[in-house]
């Protein structure tokens, strides 16, 4: 599996056991947006995860970064995001 | 639905919003005080939803018949209190008289540097909060709101003082939530009301002065998360321009398990609505949800 993919699952796998969701991590779609739509997660989700992938990984989300909306658009954006950031 | 309230335009044009902005900061209070009253006679003939919303609440809450006189108060003491926020915003607080209970744990925690969660609702004047501790070290409050709805409100707010407007958290974005933890990890406390619903939001039925009524989960949910303690808040205005401001502990941690049955969630936002309809027995006419509050869709 190339890296990538691997870190997806990853992130996909964390987001349903952060956020408790009743969904295999297999069934998010690496495209579809996260927040409202898609699998319609809010703000205060948003939190829960940001929080838990400075845990996991060791960086931290910052609020007044301009990028969060993309950061947080999808699957895809959000582990690509954690492999450019991430310190462990 | 109880989101009844972002379908109701916010009322008065920006035009006159500014006329009675501009009298209350060039003549004072008085002249603009008696401005109350005729927008309380119109709004008596024109609001009719909220007239019927008034009545409704207040028969609820006093346990008999409201007249005409009664939805009068209550809509002089709403007015009051809009009108007294550009005193607030201004920072004119020599204007009023507050007498305030319970505030200093609220004020040890802030020397001692931890951030905790202010919980009002739309009863009284949360505004009024801003005045604690003005003799002392001004409390570092900034305040949870839903910008797009009060927007006319907030444009006023951000040309009277754009330093305050500033404290303003916006909800809605994905980061907003962020924002709150950091100004609690910074030892400042955070304002929101835990009152109203959104559309597609996670609610709770509660039981509310007798009925069932639907409570958004919001908060207890942010609480959780951040796990920073919980003050209750409430500015209750008492005629003329005296104000009592309450605070009390309500949870030094809400803990609510993603995992759970939903119970503990129940549990919290009950008593979060417990605390609400004691504090609108204390001030009957400091109820400031004019829509159906009652409205629920079935469980």
């Amino acid at each position: 599996m190339p890296e990538e993919t691997h870190l997806e699952s990853e992130v996909a796998g964390l987001i349903v056991e952060t956020l408790n969701l009743d969904i295999d991590p297999s069934e998010i779609d690496p495209q579809a947006p996260l927040f409202r739509e898609g699998l319609g997660l809010d703000s205060i989700d948003a939190l829960e995860l940001a929080l838990a992938l400075s845990q996991r990984y060791g960086f931290k989300l910052r609020a007044d970064d301009p990028n969060n909306t993309r950061i947080f658009s999808s699957l895809r954006a959000l582990s690509e995001y954690v492999r450019a950031q991430r310190v462990k | 639905m109880s989101h009844g309230w972002l379908l109701q335009r916010e009322r008065g044009s920006r035009f006159a919003l500014c006329l009675i902005t501009w009298i209350a900061l060039h003549l004072g209070r008085a002249p603009a005080r008696a401005l109350v009253y005729p927008i309380c006679v119109y709004f008596l003939l024109f609001a009719g939803r909220a007239r019927r919303a008034s009545r409704q609440y207040l028969q609820r809450v006093l346990g008999c018949r409201a007249n005409i006189m009664h939805v009068g108060r209550h809509f002089h003491s709403f007015g009051s209190t809009i009108l007294d926020r550009v005193f607030l915003l201004t920072e004119r607080y020599e204007q009023f008289d507050v007498s305030v209970h319970g505030a200093q744990s609220i004020s040890q925690r802030v020397q001692e540097g931890q951030g905790c969660l202010l919980l009002g609702a739309h009863l009284g004047s949360f505004e009024i909060m801003r005045t604690l501790g003005i003799d002392k070290a001004r409390l570092p409050i900034s305040v949870l709101m839903y910008e797009d709805n009060a927007a006319k409100t907030i444009d006023i707010a951000k040309k009277l003082n754009p330093e305050l407007a500033s404290t303003i958290i916006p909800i809605g974005s994905v980061d907003s939530m962020l924002l709150v933890k950091e100004k609690l990890d910074q030892g400042q406390l955070v304002g929101l009301l835990g009152d109203r619903t959104l559309v597609h939001e996670k609610i709770v039925h509660c039981s509310f002065l007798g009925e069932r009524a639907v409570f958004p989960a919001g908060p207890m949910l942010l609480a959780a998360a951040v796990q920073a303690p919980v003050f209750l808040c409430f500015g209750l205005y008492r005629g003329g321009n005296r104000y009592e401001i309450h605070c009390e502990l309500f949870a030094e941690r809400v803990d609510i398990p993603r995992a759970g049955s939903g119970q503990e969630l129940q549990h919290w936002v009950q008593r979060y609505a417990d605390r609400l309809e004691h504090y609108c027995r204390v001030a009957p006419y400091n109820w400031f949800n004019l829509y159906d509050f009652w409205a629920v869709a079935a469980p």
